[in-house]
């Protein structure tokens, strides 16, 4: 079977799995969401305050800190996957929790990876705002809750490109969830793990009904961030 | 600010409700859950796929496994990750088991290697023994005809090929040699695609073939020697050692794989009509190795106090 006709039978089988129910497959796809859009909103729950934190203030290596949090958003998920797996591992510093192979792990894992991302697209999109607001802010000396509001209300395009970039990391990752999750089927199975092990056993056309399935959901979540981002634009030129 | 406070309301409701629904979506809650390290042959072949029905219903369990080569297998269980070990390399099995980590090693079933390259056979290595065709690749790869791709993962399967490259007198480096680094299927499939050689286990090798079809050019140029047969032994565990790790399921599996149902489970289990994995519990005399009497009285009173025979 040439190329193209595998890609031809992977949109088939795509298909066919949509419309089917495939409850195994409905379970690898449910759990992928789950990870993710739950590693994106932890994500975003610690980057977006400390993002703040370090635009705003003005302290002693500013800079590097700026620099170092640019450079995690470019963290390889297989190393991130390594050491979050040698911390929960049973002979491991936290293995007492017993998180190896379970879903924990694999939003730990996915977190390391997203908060970065969401806390380095924060401090641009707030250092990037109009230098007068904070003027104005200032001489009108706002209390710091009034001005975090103003900041963050007048940055929330940057902020929704921050979650939607965070997301898209999350659920295309392949390396920190096959680590930590072990790709346990119909436990910590995910939507990139099982189209890798899919790949493996040479059911490639498996493979991208699968991977065709990740663009759905994908494209279904950024279709929402994006008609958030778009309605805000609209309010603010108003 | 209201539509900030509205977005960002609006984002937390709708994430808080598909969290909350896919944490309340559970696929069918498991009963025990046995973790096996165990090697990708296993896999790739779908005889783990095959097995657990069988073992899942019998022993009220779920049976799941880790995806790796020999080498990370061992080395995930000696952390005490694993609940059990179904792997393919005496050598460093025996070294697990003397080292304290595992108690108990028995050889459950086998198939064998073989070497595998382009219909041309640029080397020339058909009809020579395995050490024969190794020198053979070798050879012509230092002269630019041919190309050996190596697993170079440290598992069962790279294990096997640096000990032929060492009887062969080569040392395997150079623009001929390449390492991918990754598990069977995928190594063949570079080989395919490079029109080179390597080696695989029978089993993997016909599972991808019965896949990819005629995309699949490499044929068997070597095979049938005895230092290319390929034992697999289960290993269980320290129990002492690792007191997290579900032992009692552990040796269910064990059982379970040596008694009389597993054993003609694995003889039955075929691909394309072909038989993949040989039970050989009790018997590994038969293939030339060193005899387990100690180990099969033990596990046959086992299976006999459990009314497993």
């Amino acid at each position: 079977m040439g190329g193209f006709e595998i890609i031809v039978e992977g949109f088939a089988r795509a298909l066919q799995i949509l419309f089917s129910g495939d409850q195994e497959i409905l379970g690898i796809t449910l759990l992928s969401l789950r990870v993710s859009l739950t590693a994106t909103l932890l994500g975003a729950a610690f980057g977006i305050p400390i993002g703040f934190l370090v635009a705003r203030k003005d302290f002693h290596g500013k800079s590097v800190v700026t620099t170092v949090i640019n450079t995690l958003m470019g963290l390889p998920p297989v190393v991130v996957g390594l050491v979050v797996y040698l911390f929960l591992s049973s002979s491991g510093p936290l293995g007492f929790l017993r998180l190896l192979y379970t879903p924990e792990a694999m939003i730990i894992a996915q977190m390391i990876l997203t908060f970065p991302i969401v806390c380095g697209i924060t401090i641009s999109s707030i250092l990037s705002l109009n230098p007068k607001l904070k003027e104005t802010l200032v001489s009108l000396s706002a209390p710091s809750s009034w001005e975090a509001r103003v900041l963050l209300n007048e940055s929330r395009l940057g902020l929704i490109t921050a979650l939607i970039a965070a997301f898209g990391a999350a659920i295309s990752e392949v390396g920190a969830i096959m680590m930590v999750g072990g790709n346990l089927l119909g436990y910590t199975r995910a939507l990139t793990t099982a189209i890798m092990l899919y790949t493996n056993m040479g059911e490639f056309a498996t493979a991208i009904a699968l991977g065709i399935i990740l663009l759905l959901i994908a494209f279904g979540v950024n279709l929402f961030l994006t008609y958030l981002q778009m309605r805000s634009r609209v309010r603010r030129t108003t | 600010m209201s539509s900030l406070k509205n977005n960002v309301l609006v984002i937390i409701v709708i994430a808080v409700i598909v969290v909350v629904l896919t944490i309340t979506y559970k696929p069918a809650s498991p009963p025990q859950r046995l973790i096996i390290a165990t090697t990708t042959s296993t896999v790739d072949t779908g005889l783990l796929d095959y097995l657990k029905p069988y073992f899942d219903s019998r022993f009220n369990a779920n049976m799941t496994w880790l995806y790796l080569g020999t080498g990370q297998a061992l080395e995930v269980a000696s952390r005490g990750d694993a609940d059990v070990l179904l792997v393919h390399d005496r050598v460093r099995e025996d070294a697990f088991v003397s080292s304290g980590n595992g108690t108990l090693r028995v050889t459950v079933m086998y198939n064998d290697f073989v070497i595998i390259g382009p219909p041309s056979d640029p080397a020339g290595a058909r009809g020579t023994n395995a050490t024969e065709a190794m020198a053979k690749i070798a050879q012509a790869g230092v002269g630019g005809n041919a190309v050996f791709v190596s697993r170079g993962d440290n598992s069962g399967t790279n294990a096997l090929e640096k000990r032929l490259w060492t009887k062969a007198g080569v040392s395997a480096s150079g623009t001929w040699y390449v390492s991918t680094g990754s598990g069977m299927a995928p190594t063949i499939r570079v080989a395919n695609e490079k029109g080179g050689y390597t080696i695989s286990d029978r089993g993997s090798f016909y599972k991808l073939r019965s896949t990819m079809n005629t995309t699949l050019s490499l044929v068997i140029v070597c095979e049938n020697d005895t230092s290319l047969l390929n034992p697999y032994g289960i290993i269980l565990l320290n129990s002492t050692k690792y007191q997290n790790i579900k032992y009692d399921l552990a040796t269910d599996f064990l059982l379970f794989m040596v008694s009389k149902q597993g054993q003609s489970l694995i003889g039955n289990f075929t691909v394309d009509g072909k038989q993949l994995f040989f039970p050989v519990y009790g018997q590994p005399e038969s293939i030339g190795l060193p005899s387990e009497n100690s180990t099969v009285t033990y596990l046959n009173s086992l299976l006999k106090s459990r009314g497993l025979e």
